[in-house]
């Protein structure tokens, strides 16, 4: 049964990668200079009375030895308790729930923003000559190479401040969300579109491609039935750090345009020393990475016509 | 605003700030038209997002800004600085200082329907000295009170260890706002969400992240004596939003995104004086200047003509007019000009860099190094400045990097070591700096006795201690505390000044200007203003034009 | 990031581009070498007076916030900026030389240890690896470096095992097996030339990410400290006064993307050509 065991060793896996990632945050930011007293204080700074920081260090347990906390929290997190945050005195379990939707949806709509871009410039070039393929490679290098701050900064000032086309923060409706994504969308598109690119012309050279032609069909026709099922594949395989890269991507663009999120709770978390809530969005991402790329993995097989990986 | 200067301009200089004070209330250009009830107003703060809405928890600005709109304190001050009634009508203090006894207003409730009276009052005091609260300023600001009690339904009397001549001012400020006594027995992670006040708007929902909503109390009857009208905000509704990137937030309020927004930035500033859909309010926080202090403790700020040649010899003003486009005025000052006991020497303060020089040879920094910085004994003079991303506007992080370069003519290496807000303050506990920026807000000139009183180089429990300058001196030790049990506000002002004189010309200290709190807001708001206890927002008066 | 997944592969190498990036690479590395005969100008001499200046004959990119001559300051920057980008690459690639190395020749349960490390590293979204050591090392160019050098790292270290092991498995490889040649020798005589050839292309790819993502660091505060000119710090800094002073964004912007647009050209030039 290659279904079960493919399932099998990927759960796994992810489990070995989940426990990997707590113990790495657990003890990374206990090192880090910082008092995780003082986030449940009210933040670095505080000016607690001994009486306040006794009652939250043991309360907390932050006054046992460094083990005994590490296998308290692992022992936690394998119950499935999240447990609660320091700084924000809520259930990590409800922190997340709030802010992965956002980030998410986020995340989902640039990777599709950047494969229709990806796609379309493909599209549009493959058929063109060489001048348009210049052209287009030439966009896809240049979004490849610039910052997202800079990118989301500038749209700002042009879509919005001079055009006055599409808010300039998240503001909850449809429009908002429109310049996050594109910001990050444009960098990520690039790299597909490199990618896609270089399958396309091969594939546009392969002898089934020809065949096609020669058998009459159209050039959108070849184009979407025979030639990006082969160009995607290695883009597809990007997905996995395309994903990745959204999530990094993500902390600069929420924290830009005022969107509510996982990047911008962990920027906070990790100033903080929030240890549950830096741990908690850590395997959120970690699993949400797994999956992604299980499910790469899984399309990869469906698309690949060779009708499985060499 | 004082200057040793003659007693008539003196008065000028206090009847310009009062004129200044009438500025700082939004809507004046328009004061004819009749308020509109009804309409969202969308305020959006560059202050970090709160962890916990009620302000007895820890205790900062963040909190300070958005409580105002649903919490109320014993007193308030009006735009002279004097100290006017609130949910307090009256109040008288004992002979010997020790006891002090509040009448409080009347028919006042709580949002959830409990009634304001004594009882609250003892229950709020009890809250914040609990340590279970946290509390940071606010249990800072009632040191000196040993407890409360209720004599009878309308009069409460606080019992001191000490005279505390700052009692009122720390009673005006938003960290010990009253609440209700009912909210207050829920658990602390629903009272952070959901706090709950007398005040004209109550919290209805908190997404984090975004924003919090804030809906108009209809049955409000406690608004402070100097505001401009009575009985409920014409305001239905607040959406508070979170917008930490200032340039993404002036953009939102052009766009009509928004229709305030705090921390302005300058160049903004400048831009929105420009346009006609735009208005602004200086308000400066309250207590100490933002100021450079100069860690006096250990080398090389431990010898005063270090100290004097650093002051002396590195030029601000310029940095100053050009990074702030003139919306920064320069302070000589340790308190902020908002302070009636703030005494300025800008003599102190003038540049002379032979001299300056001619001080460093004196301290023995006569070598040189390759990198042309000054040594002493092998030793280059070097001064670790550790600044928090989190707290200086890039102005401010601009300035200090020309303070840096200005003082390398004199021979100084002043490292800059840009910090999150943990580590920044672990620097500072740990005393690893010479230089440090270090903002402090607080309502009246006791604010002088947390900052340079020596009792503060001792840390806190948490590593905190305010003495950054690391003032020591008896002198100034005996004079706070003589103001502190001071009852007379004439004798008060005296000593004060004295502090202040010290600490200035000891060269610990170089004032930069006040702690900057600018808002702009859309011409289509009216009725905004800043409360002058610690210059946060209030909209109790404010409406939309339609 | 780079994008070293998977390795581009072109057709035909366009040579017109190659040549305008090669010369643009040449010039970043004269301004890091000697960044004085560019700009004769002080990059950190302030003069208030004159911030805010727009480009003109006497300040080509204009002026930033302390009236600092820009075309200095990114001149100057050259250096820092092509630093970080060099060493964070020369941080992933040999970390990722050694893991894949390991995980391709070593034992089966070394290669599912590394696998599996990898994997860990993966998962963690690069900025969060990156965040955490800023906050253990503090902010300066050195963590900001290695935070990015580490991140990078799994990605190459994924691509050295399978090419090592598409390598071994070669018939050429094969050939040499069957004339009994020792399994050590057959590694570094004939596995590794082959399977790490692309060594090159890869780090001329990811200078350039790596430069990117640095510049991010500077968005969060975590950069290279003031005043030394770099260019994700200049761009934060100017970023401030898109309005006002778009030239302070502008210019070290333009070096930053055309650094890295650069680097890609000419990274996948070579491998066009390490292919025909």
């Amino acid at each position: 049964m290659p279904a079960v065991r493919w399932v099998g060793s990927r759960v796994v896996g992810a489990v070995v990668v989940l426990w990997a990632v707590a113990t790495l945050i657990f003890f990374a930011i206990r090192l880090v200079p910082g008092d995780p007293a003082e986030a449940i204080l009210g933040g670095p700074g505080s000016q607690a009375s001994q009486a306040s920081l006794d009652l939250v260090r043991r309360e907390y347990g932050l006054d046992r030895p460094l083990l005994v906390q590490y296998l308290d929290q692992l022992g936690r997190l394998a119950t499935g308790h999240l447990g609660e945050s320091y700084s924000l005195k809520q259930p990590v379990a409800a922190v997340l729930a709030a802010q992965v939707p956002p980030t998410l949806t986020l995340a989902a709509l640039s990777l599709v923003a950047a494969w229709l871009l990806a796609i379309g410039v493909a599209w549009w070039s493959s058929g063109s000559g060489r001048v348009a393929n210049a052209v287009a490679s030439g966009l896809e290098v240049v979004a490849s190479a610039v910052p997202h701050f800079l990118l989301g900064s500038v749209l700002i000032v042009v879509l919005s401040t001079s055009l006055g086309l599409l808010p300039p923060v998240s503001t909850g409706t449809a429009s908002g969300i429109v310049l996050p994504v594109i910001t990050l969308a444009i960098p990520v598109a690039g790299f597909l579109g490199q990618v896609t690119r270089d399958s396309l012309l091969d594939a546009a050279a392969a002898p089934f491609a020809l065949t096609a032609r020669a058998r009459g069909e159209s050039r959108s026709g070849v184009f979407w039935r025979h030639l990006l099922r082969h160009a995607a594949l290695p883009g597809l395989a990007l997905s996995g750090w395309a994903f990745g890269s959204l999530l990094s991507g993500a902390i600069v663009v929420e924290s830009l345009f005022a969107r509510p999120g996982l990047g911008r709770t962990l920027l906070d978390a990790v100033t903080l020393r929030d240890i549950p809530l830096v741990t908690g969005v850590a395997l959120v991402s970690a699993l949400a990475y797994v999956l992604v790329v299980a499910l790469g993995d899984l399309a990869e097989r469906l698309v690949d016509p060779r009708g499985g990986r060499a | 605003m004082r200057t040793p200067l003659p007693a008539v301009v003196g008065t000028a200089a206090a009847a310009a700030l009062v004129l200044a004070g009438c500025t700082a209330t939004g809507g004046d250009a328009t004061g004819t038209a009749t308020p509109v009830s009804g309409g969202t107003l969308t305020y959006a703060t560059g202050d970090a997002e709160p962890t916990c809405l009620d302000p007895h928890v820890g205790g900062n600005y963040p909190q300070a800004l958005v409580s105002t709109q649903y919490l109320e304190e014993l007193v308030s001050k009006n735009s002279d600085g004097d100290v006017i009634p609130w949910l307090a009508t009256a109040w008288k203090q004992s002979d010997d200082g020790l006891s002090w006894t509040f009448t409080l207003k009347k028919g006042v409730s709580f949002t959830d329907g409990t009634a304001f009276d004594a009882a609250a009052v003892v229950a709020n005091v009890e809250h914040v000295k609990d340590p279970k609260t946290l509390s940071s300023t606010g249990y800072l600001a009632l040191a000196k009170v040993d407890k409360a009690t209720a004599v009878d339904a309308q009069t409460v009397r606080f019992d001191l260890s000490s005279p505390d001549s700052s009692l009122l001012d720390s009673l005006s400020q938003p960290w010990l706002a009253i609440e209700s006594p009912t909210a207050l027995k829920r658990s602390q992670a629903v009272n952070c969400e959901s706090p709950v006040g007398t005040g004209p708007f109550e919290v209805q929902k908190w997404v984090k992240q975004e924003s919090i909503t804030l809906v108009r109390n209809s049955d409000y009857t406690s608004p402070p004596k100097d505001a401009a009208h009575t009985g409920a905000a014409y305001l239905s509704k607040i959406v508070w939003r979170f917008l930490p990137d200032s340039a993404s937030r002036y953009a939102a309020l052009q766009s009509g995104e928004v229709d305030v927004i705090d921390n302005a930035q300058p160049d903004s500033l400048v831009a929105a004086a420009k346009s006609s859909q735009l208005r602004a309010i200086d308000a400066p926080r309250p207590g100490a200047s933002d100021r450079l202090e100069l860690n006096s403790s250990q080398a090389p700020f431990d010898d005063e003509n270090v100290r004097r040649a650093f002051i002396t010899g590195v030029a601000v003003n310029p940095g100053i007019k050009s990074l702030f486009f003139g919306t920064a005025k320069r302070s000589y000052s340790l308190l902020s000009s908002v302070e009636k006991d703030s005494y300025s020497d800008p003599s102190l303060f003038a540049i002379d860099t032979a001299n300056a020089k001619k001080l460093l040879g004196q301290a023995g920094w006569t070598g040189r190094d390759s990198d042309g910085y000054r040594t002493k004994d092998g030793k280059r003079l070097t001064v670790r400045f550790p600044v928090s991303t989190n707290q200086s506007i890039p102005a401010e992080r601009s300035l200090f990097e020309q303070i840096q370069q200005e003082a390398k003519g004199l021979g100084f290496d002043v490292e800059i070591q840009q910090l999150d807000l943990s580590s920044w303050y672990g620097a500072l506990a740990a005393h690893k700096y010479e230089i440090v920026s270090a903002p402090y807000t607080k309502v009246g000139p006791g604010v002088l006795d947390i900052l340079y009183n020596s009792s503060s180089i001792t840390p806190a429990p948490s590593g905190y201690f305010a003495n950054n300058a690391q003032v020591d001196s008896k002198q100034v030790d005996s004079l706070l505390a003589e103001a502190s049990a001071e009852p007379s506000e004439t004798k008060r002002h005296d000593l004060y000044d004295q502090v202040q004189k010290i600490v200035l010309e000891g060269y610990y200290v170089l004032p930069l200007y006040d702690q900057q709190n600018h808002y702009l807001y859309r011409t289509a708001v009216h009725g905004l203003r800043a409360m002058p206890t610690v210059s946060t927002p209030s909209l109790y008066d404010a409406w939309l034009q339609k | 990031m780079t994008m070293i997944a998977a390795l581009p592969r072109v057709r035909f190498a366009p040579r017109v581009p190659a040549l305008v990036a090669s010369v643009l690479l040449l010039a970043v590395l004269v301004a890091a070498v000697w960044p004085e005969v560019i700009a004769p100008v002080d990059p950190l001499a302030i003069h208030p007076a004159d911030a805010f200046q727009a480009p003109s004959t006497a300040h080509p990119f204009g002026t930033d916030d302390s009236g600092r001559d820009l075309l200095a300051r990114v001149v100057h920057g050259a250096r820092a900026s092509l630093l970080i980008g060099v060493a964070a690459t020369a941080i992933g690639v040999a970390l990722g030389l050694v893991l894949g190395i390991a995980a391709a020749v070593g034992s089966r349960i070394t290669d599912i240890a590394v696998s599996r490390l990898l994997e860990v590293l993966f998962a963690l979204p690069g900025l969060l690896l990156s965040l955490v050591i800023i906050a253990f090392a503090g902010p300066g160019p050195i963590p900001a470096t290695v935070a990015v050098g580490l991140a990078t790292a799994p990605g190459y270290a994924r691509i050295f095992r399978s090419r090592i092991r598409a390598v071994a498995s070669s018939e050429m490889v094969e050939a040499a097996r069957v004339l009994g040649r020792r399994p050590s020798v057959l590694l570094v005589r004939h596995v590794l030339p082959n399977a790490l050839a692309p060594v090159v292309v890869l780090a001329t790819l990811g200078v350039g990410q790596a430069i990117v993502w640095a510049s991010s660091l500077s968005y969060l505060g975590l950069g290279s400290p003031p005043p030394a000119p770099e260019w994700g710090a200049m761009l934060e800094a100017g970023r401030t006064y898109l309005a006002v002073a778009p030239w302070m964004t502008v210019f070290p912007g333009l070096a930053i993307v055309a650094t890295a647009a650069a680097t890609t050209v000419l990274g996948r030039a070579l491998t066009a050509r390490g292919r025909s």
